[in-house]
């Protein structure tokens, strides 16, 4: 409970210099943003505000939110990871096999974690050791996890067959389902760290300039090579509730698309693509600007083929006001 | 040497969110004549000069070329009017080829699009024949020395029919002989009616090239008068309002044991078969001339290069370097050159700038602790007189100075036994210069053994106990601080003589 302790301490060191509005736009666009979509939301379909539709959104971003969460982290550290889609599927699938196989979620939830930690910890090594791009790298990734996703479960779909799984993403704590307190848990948390411990850092250091970090004595190879692995860590808790809420995955289908949206969601966040700039809440509030898109599309019977169009305006919209500074 | 003014800034006013940076500024500039622009970082030269370059807009005053009011709104009417600009980091596309980089915006192209290379190239060949150069046009730039490549910009400019060239801070990243090169050039540009603004920080140079100078201070003309009726003396005294030693700052005391005894250290292409040893308290020197190895050297024995031989014991300890962390373990540090590059973390703030080599110190429970990292700034703030408003500004708001001693109070803070400074006063005013050159002695007589590397020969006899001389790798010679002339090392340094013994 130290956390929320320093969260708290936090909040005041955002504060100290307010006065001038340019300042106030480029260190909370995407909070200004948000709030004016939001707002607009609200006056165009009166069914938006509507509890249930509210808690509805923060459902259906709590898989995209925590693996945006990783896409942060690893696009501060200068580099980019495409693997995440495939990783979730890769770690969903063995982590049905592990379930069905021990009939303990324990086990599966542990598999999980370590399925997804290793790809990560694979791909930081490539990018660490190898000195591969990370989009060479992670895109190599993509490939392959995918591929033996598929050889798996033979192209189809896997379910469990442990009854308490399903709990996981559709139990409930008063009127917040699982998932979604999971994701703000996971947002606390990387918020710590990237802020409050010498890990965030030496992250934004080596963004920012890696020879510079290097030669101020930062082990620059094992933060990235740490980097990596966290986000296959988040990677796989989001792999766990994607597979929990329908109580299967599907090699094929499942995952797909995953980076571009958690990429978008980190884009419209702030975070600079070259890395050493950008912040966890502005990731935090893209996600739900993503979700209240999506959301406000369908509740006006927008045709799903036109809502990645939306999508891609956004994004683009997005940079081309975060380059005005 | 009189001639009419070619250009002329009259009562130049200009402020940037309220805080005036140049006050009824007036500036002549004649034609034929290089002009020294010189004051300290912050004085507002850059200012003036993005003001004449069309980059910033002025608030109050008049801009005359040839006698002639004229409304300069962005670079491009700049060049129209015949000024270039010449940054200190070069506009050149190292993978372009030489007269590639020349024509670049302008190329010359037939009806149809396309490029005439032919054509291209021998007005290339002209403007180079001019300059007095011989080299390829379609030799790649990135295969050229940095001389070569300010050239380019120089032979631009004149593509250009440019009648005034600013150049900022040109010879920064330059060899002696480059430098002389350069200075030839510019002589033979006077000549032709071409007119220089020369801003720089190395005095020596200033007296060498330029025909007239003009001081601001403040954002204040404080003095102007033609070179040679001047010494150099009474312009540093213009610049930095009080006069400034030329005198070595240090004292002969006593050294401590010895820290770090290097033996037989070769890298091949780099440097061969270099020994020394240097004890606490003792403050050595490194000199020679750009790609002498010595920077090579010590990014090997600070764990940034790992490709070398030769046996490196500190306090006595055979150690294996491999890593900068492993030398901040062993009890090395080193402030680089070229901050911007290799030193200062341009996204953090300056807190976190100062504290990011030791934030163990800052942290407890593992969660760093905002408050202990303040205070500890502050006291460094004081030490070294660190000019920041807002400590949690990033730091490529600060000026060179200034980023500088967040830099220097970063080592102090990690506290090893031996720091190396590599170029520590490149791009630094003159005040800030002196106060770090005290902060280097400081840290001597704490007991600490320093290490200098240097182009600056002026600097090394300065601040340095003992100085070590490098050509092409090598180490040609040692002397004590106060026992050698500027002369002797120059002449060590461009391999025109030898030590015939080993240095112990």
């Amino acid at each position: 409970m130290a956390d929320t302790n320093s969260l708290k301490e936090q909040k005041p060191q955002i504060s100290p210099i307010k006065g001038k509005l340019s300042w106030l736009w480029s260190e909370y666009s995407v909070i200004i943003a948000f709030i004016i979509i939001f707002i607009a939301a609200s006056v165009l379909s009166p069914r938006f505000l509507d509890m249930n539709n509210q808690l509805n959104i923060l459902m259906q971003v709590s898989i995209i939110g925590i693996v945006a969460l990783g896409m942060t982290i690893v696009m501060l550290s200068g580099g980019i990871d495409l693997s995440v889609g495939s990783v979730l599927v890769l770690v969903g699938v063995v982590t049905v096999l592990a379930l069905n196989a021990t009939g303990s979620i324990w086990i599966a939830v542990l598999t999980a974690f370590i399925v997804g930690s290793i790809a990560g910890f694979l791909n930081g090594i490539m990018v660490a050791k190898g000195r591969i791009a990370s989009f060479i790298a992670t895109l190599g990734m993509m490939a392959a996890a995918r591929s033996i996703a598929l050889y798996i479960a033979e192209g189809g779909s896997i379910s469990g067959e442990v009854s308490g799984f399903t709990a996981i993403a559709n139990n409930n704590l008063w009127i917040f389902d699982y998932p979604i307190i999971i994701f703000l848990i996971m947002t606390v948390l990387v918020y710590i760290l990237m802020h409050k411990t010498r890990f965030g850092r030496h992250v934004y250091a080596i963004g920012s300039n890696e020879k510079a970090a290097l030669l101020s004595a930062i082990r620059v190879d094992r933060i990235k090579i740490g980097v990596y692995s966290l986000a296959g860590l988040l990677v796989s808790i989001a792999a766990i509730i994607e597979t929990s809420r329908l109580n299967s995955i599907s090699s094929s289908s499942s995952g797909v698309q995953y980076e571009l949206d958690a990429i978008a969601a980190v884009i419209i966040g702030g975070t600079r693509m070259t890395g050493g700039r950008g912040k966890i809440i502005g990731t935090f509030f893209g996600v739900l600007i993503l979700g209240i898109l999506n959301n406000m599309m369908n509740l006006m019977n927008v045709s799903p083929h036109l809502q990645g169009f939306v999508k891609g305006l956004i994004i683009i919209i997005a940079v081309v006001f975060q380059k005005r500074e | 040497m009189t001639t009419s003014p070619f250009m002329t800034m009259n009562n130049i006013d200009k402020s940037f969110n309220g805080v005036s940076v140049l006050k009824k500024v007036t500036f002549h500039v004649a034609q034929g004549e290089i002009h020294a622009l010189l004051g300290e970082n912050g004085a507002g030269k850059s200012t003036l000069m993005n003001i004449l370059g069309g980059v910033h807009p002025f608030d109050n005053g008049s801009i005359q070329i040839n006698g002639e009011e004229v409304k300069i709104t962005n670079p491009r009417a700049a060049q129209e009017y015949g000024i270039s600009f010449i940054h200190q980091e070069l506009n050149v596309v190292s993978d372009l080829r030489v007269y590639e980089n020349m024509f670049l915006g302008s190329e010359i192209r037939t009806r149809y699009g396309f490029l005439k290379v032919d054509e291209m190239c021998q007005k290339t060949n002209e403007i180079l024949a001019k300059l007095g150069v011989d080299i390829d046009p379609k030799e790649y730039v990135r295969n050229l020395e940095t001389s070569y490549k300010q050239l380019i910009e120089i032979s631009k400019a004149l593509l250009h029919k440019s009648k005034l060239i600013i150049m900022d801070e040109p010879t920064t990243s330059l060899a002696d002989h480059e430098v002389k090169r350069l200075f030839g050039l510019m002589n033979n540009l006077k000549q032709s009616g071409v007119s220089i603004i020369y801003i720089s920080h190395k005095l020596k140079e200033i007296k060498e090239v330029c025909d007239r100078y003009t001081v601001l201070r403040d954002g204040e003309l404080v003095g102007n008068g033609s070179m040679e009726e001047e010494n150099l003396d009474t312009i540093t005294k213009l610049m930095v309002g009080k006069s400034i030693s030329q005198e070595r700052l240090i004292q002969k005391h006593t050294f401590g044991s010895e820290v770090l005894e290097v033996n037989n250290l070769s890298s091949p292409g780099s440097f061969s078969n270099i020994s020394f040893t240097l004890k606490k308290g003792e403050i050595a020197g490194f000199t020679g001339l750009a790609g002498d190895g010595r920077t090579e050297l010590f990014e090997s024995l600070f764990g940034y290069r790992k490709t070398y031989t030769g046996d490196i014991k500190i306090n006595n300890q055979l150690t294996k370097i491999d890593h900068p962390r492993k030398a901040v373990k062993a009890g090395l540090g080193l402030v680089p050159k070229d901050r911007k590059e290799n030193a200062i973390i341009k996204d953090l703030s300056v807190i976190h700038n100062m504290s990011l080599s030791s934030i163990g110190h800052f942290e407890r429970m593992a969660f760093i602790q905002d408050k202990l990292e303040k205070e500890r700034f502050q006291y460094y703030k004081e030490k070294l007189n660190i000019k920041v408003h807002n400590p949690r500004v990033t730091i490529d708001k600060l000026s060179g100075g200034n980023q500088q001693k967040v830099i220097i109070a970063k080592w102090l803070e990690v506290d090893t036994d031996i720091i190396i400074f590599d170029n520590p006063t490149q791009g630094i005013d003159i005040g800030a210069k002196q106060e770090i050159y005290h902060q280097i002695v400081s840290l001597a007589e704490q007991g600490k053994a320093v290490v200098i590397l240097s182009s600056e020969a002026p600097e090394i006899l300065k601040i340095c106990h003992q100085i070590y001389v490098m050509f092409q790798g090598e180490i040609t010679a040692s002397f004590k601080g106060e026992e050698v002339t500027e002369d002797e090392i120059m002449s060590y340094a461009t391999g025109s003589k030898r030590e015939a013994n080993e240095i112990g």
